[in-house]
């Protein structure tokens, strides 16, 4: 196994779709921690539909999906702080900052695209 | 030194993301770049469903996946969790299983591990 200690590499993960029409969210979170897990840079990035995986008290169990997002709280667990919100994706949708969780970052459009070059991988679900 | 490259896929078969892909790959060894490995994930996990019939007269991604690892050893790893939600599976009997053998069942740990080997990560 490669000493994965030695490589400086971080890990931006963009989620661009909503919470529960499809999987996506779901695989994302599931790839995170598993980043996270393994002690690499991982951040997270939240654009277009995607903030609305970042809303709070959302009703799951009333459609019959799993509440993914109560596995968010992990995230802290394995010290992923980097979290970050598009501000214009937000406005576009009429969304309020009532998150579900907290240490949320909230960035303008320009700020967004400057975190996200900052990762040398960028993975989008 | 040669460039390595890591392929992530998650689009399925019919994806013409997927041709993308396969055509990435072909261009990739053409170029003298080294292929770390192709990682199956979300939707991706599809192509390697070995039932999988798709018309004579239309792109067939599985044989591409298959002379790809075989003719270049390229591996293709599949993400078993993903793959096991839509209906593929290892655990039934080698003759049953409904894993084309030309995959390699893992799990996300590989997709840690392709990220920070390769020099370069593309996803499709």
């Amino acid at each position: 196994m490669t000493d994965l200690t030695q490589v400086n590499k971080a890990v931006a993960i963009v989620n661009t779709q909503a919470p529960f029409s499809c999987a996506a969210g779901k695989e994302a979170l599931d790839a995170t921690l598993i980043f996270g897990s393994f002690e690499q840079a991982v951040s997270l990035f939240f654009i277009g539909d995607g903030v609305f995986q970042m809303i709070g008290s959302q009703n799951a169990t009333s459609i019959e999906a799993k509440d993914y997002l109560k596995t968010f709280s992990a995230l802290e667990f394995y010290d992923i702080d980097n979290i970050y919100v598009c501000q214009q994706s937000l406005t576009e949708r009429n969304l309020s900052t009532n998150f579900h969780i907290d240490n949320v970052q909230i960035l303008t459009s320009a700020e967004f695209s400057q975190r996200l070059h900052e990762h040398q991988v960028i993975y989008r679900f | 030194m040669q460039n390595t490259l890591a392929l992530v896929v998650t689009t399925p078969p019919n994806s013409n993301l997927t041709t993308s892909a396969i055509n990435l790959v072909h261009t990739a060894i053409n170029n003298n770049i080294k292929l770390v490995g192709v990682f199956f994930y979300q939707d991706g996990v599809l192509n390697a469903a070995k039932h999988l019939s798709i018309p004579s007269d239309e792109f067939q991604t599985l044989k591409q996946w298959q002379q790809l690892n075989s003719d270049f050893d390229i591996p293709l790893y599949l993400c078993i969790s993903a793959a096991e939600k839509r209906g593929l599976s290892d655990e039934l009997t080698d003759d049953k299983s409904n894993i084309d053998a030309a995959f390699t069942v893992s799990g996300l740990g590989e997709l840690v591990e392709l990220t920070s080997k390769a020099d370069r990560v593309v996803q499709l």
